[in-house]
């Protein structure tokens, strides 16, 4: 907002002389043009949120993700060792001629 | 002071840990999947902005349509020549309201409700009264407001 | 945690003594190759989240061709993680399909499509080519899921990727006309291609694919895992499936899913400019990967060879190449008796060096 108010009074000031007209003529029309640019390459589209606020979140959230999934994948293990810890001791089969309770 | 047995036994932690944590996980990852589900425009405008010329020379006691938001609006040019703006929408089940000039009432289909030209209910199951907005022209432009919102337009 | 009350309400409800028992009776054998067993899962894996992130993300889609390309651009740019989750859909397509391709050409050259030799653990002598037939036909549906799934996009590669390959199925002989048409829904690639498309995409192949695959597993409890003929007497033990092989396969599914949301996240796919129907197509335009080794092949063929039409002896060529990959259970004769069969081993190689060598050169040109 302060940025063009500045403008707008340089401009004002720059009518008073007629060469200034000339001058302001062009600045405007090329600001026009700088305007249109973006418009003109409209097949480039966002397909990333180019904020760097957002951006940031993002990666934080990538980060966060990637902590979840080592985690999981280091208590699956944990319950891996486990579970063969029981296992290779042997107390997970059943017992060919246990009695039964009758 | 060290306690000579563990409060828990291996499998309890083991297994509190891993369920604690896929809930953890399954949940995050959900509520982003849920977030991109639900959709994303869906509220009320606060004001919406027409071209004066289509909506001031409707006749007399009529109504012509307009969108709010997603929802139907309805700009009144009542028999006493005010023009007024309203929210097209029943106040019972949301059904859009018709206006019928021979009675000067609105009326709903659905539930056979009646509004008299103020919006008050005069028969059916209706509960509240219609909703009016408020209506400002600038210019070229007709501005419809939620009653009690100030309108900043973009300059433009 | 409640899970004994609910464990109790379903046993009052119902036997479970069947489901127990083969639970406990899965067993996986352990040797050199057994790492390539985790493939079929994983590909099972990436398509349910295929499932998912395309079911959501078919609330917003238009399927109509004036307005397609522009709902994919408000996706991405005015939805929650709009970006997010058609870069996720687009990641987990090229993984699952990879991974696909890994797991068919990892059972022809472990020749998992034979009968099974007299091992005493295992319940089925049966031969097993219905587990080969299974998967070559979801094979041929995931890569239709994954070309109609691009042309959705609707735009210039698409659109001209969709023309060339419904005309080179057009150049088979006598039935080529008639699977062009259906194909496209009428003589050209128009908008109603594009209604046809997404048919395909979203209710036609998904059942198809439930089917089958519902099949296909089932077929695998059925006949077990497969050992390779050399592995056969080196299979030193067998671990239970529940819960040693299924937690490693967690493992697994979960570096897969971190893998997917990176590529997601750091290489989003672009979008072209919207296809116009009447315009020439873009300069140097290259399928879907997993189309280059075709694309490649059809550049061997010269236009015009001994006065025949050299596209249709292309078609036909490649179309007897795959009828045959399609058919080596049942030419094996020798796996079938459980014997080692070199010459099938080296079909079976140079068809995997084939397919690798020519997607990397369609890759480097």
């Amino acid at each position: 907002m302060f940025k063009s108010t500045t403008i707008h009074k340089k401009m004002l000031n720059c009518l008073c002389c007629p060469y200034a007209y000339i001058k302001t003529l062009i600045f405007f029309l090329i600001m026009l043009f700088l305007g249109d640019i973006p418009l003109l390459a409209q097949e480039n589209v966002e397909v990333f949120p180019s904020a760097p606020y957002d951006r940031f979140i993002i990666y934080q959230a990538l980060v966060l993700f990637w902590i979840g999934i080592i985690g999981l994948i280091v208590i699956i293990k944990m319950k891996l060792k486990e579970i063969e810890r029981i296992q290779d001791m042997g107390i997970d089969k059943e017992e060919k001629d246990i009695p039964f309770l009758d | 002071m060290k306690l000579k047995f563990s409060l828990i036994s291996r499998r309890q932690f083991l297994n509190t840990l891993f369920g604690g944590w896929v809930v953890a996980f399954l949940s995050g990852s959900f509520y982003a999947l849920l977030k991109f589900a639900f959709p994303t425009l869906g509220k009320e405008p606060d004001f919406v902005v027409l071209n004066a010329k289509d909506f001031l020379d409707i006749p007399f006691n009529s109504v012509k349509p307009f969108a709010w938001g997603g929802k139907l609006g309805f700009i009144f040019k009542r028999p006493d020549n005010k023009t007024v703006a309203l929210k097209g929408v029943c106040t019972h089940m949301e059904c859009n309201i018709a206006y019928k000039p021979e009675d000067k009432k609105f009326y709903c289909p659905c539930h056979k409700g009646w509004f008299d030209m103020d919006g008050k209910v005069l028969e059916g199951p209706p509960p509240k009264p219609l909703e009016f907005f408020e209506l400002t022209q600038e210019g070229e432009k007709l501005i419809v407001a939620k009653k009690g919102i100030k309108v900043e337009l973009p300059k433009a | 945690m409640s899970c004994q009350r609910l464990k109790n309400w379903i046993e009052d409800r119902y036997d479970l003594d069947g489901l127990r028992g083969f639970a406990k009776h899965k067993l996986i054998p352990v040797h050199r190759y057994e790492v390539l067993y985790y493939t079929g899962g994983l590909a099972m894996f990436l398509f349910i989240i295929q499932f998912i992130t395309g079911m959501v993300l078919s609330f917003y889609y238009i399927p109509y061709f004036e307005q397609a390309h522009k709902s994919i651009i408000e996706i991405v740019t005015k939805l929650n993680m709009g970006w997010f989750f058609r870069s996720l859909h687009h990641w987990g397509a090229q993984l699952s399909i990879g991974v696909l391709f890994i797991h068919v050409f990892s059972t022809l050259l472990l020749k998992s499509y034979r009968k099974p030799r007299e091992l005493l653990w295992i319940t089925g002598l049966k031969p097993r080519e219905l587990l080969w037939i299974t998967g070559f036909i979801l094979l041929g549906i995931s890569i239709f899921f994954g070309l109609s799934g691009y042309f959705l996009l609707w735009d210039e590669r698409a659109f001209a990727a969709v023309r060339v390959a419904t005309g080179g199925a057009g150049n088979l002989p006598v039935i080529g006309g008639f699977i062009k048409s259906f194909l496209r829904g009428g003589i050209d690639v128009t908008g109603d291609t594009l209604t046809r498309f997404y048919a395909f995409h979203v209710s036609v192949l998904p059942i198809l694919t439930l089917i089958l695959m519902g099949i296909h597993i089932a077929l695998v409890q059925y006949h077990g895992m497969s050992v390779p003929i050399s592995e056969e007497k080196n299979v030193r033990k067998h671990v239970p499936f529940f819960p040693n092989v299924l937690y490693k396969d967690f493992i697994i599914w979960l570096v897969a899913l971190g893998v997917v949301v990176t590529l997601s996240i750091l290489m989003p796919p672009e979008i072209g400019k919207k296809a116009d129907t009447l315009a020439a197509p873009p300069e140097n335009i290259k399928p879907e990967w997993y189309f280059l080794f075709l694309f490649q092949t059809l550049k061997l063929f010269p236009g015009d060879l001994m006065g025949l039409n050299g596209e249709m002896i292309a078609i036909v060529l490649i179309s007897l190449g795959i009828l045959f990959f399609f058919l080596i259970p049942f030419f094996d004769r020798r796996s079938a008796r459980g014997e080692k069969s070199p010459v099938f081993t080296w079909i079976g190689i140079i068809y995997t060096a084939y397919f690798i060598v020519m997607t990397i050169i369609g890759f480097l040109t």
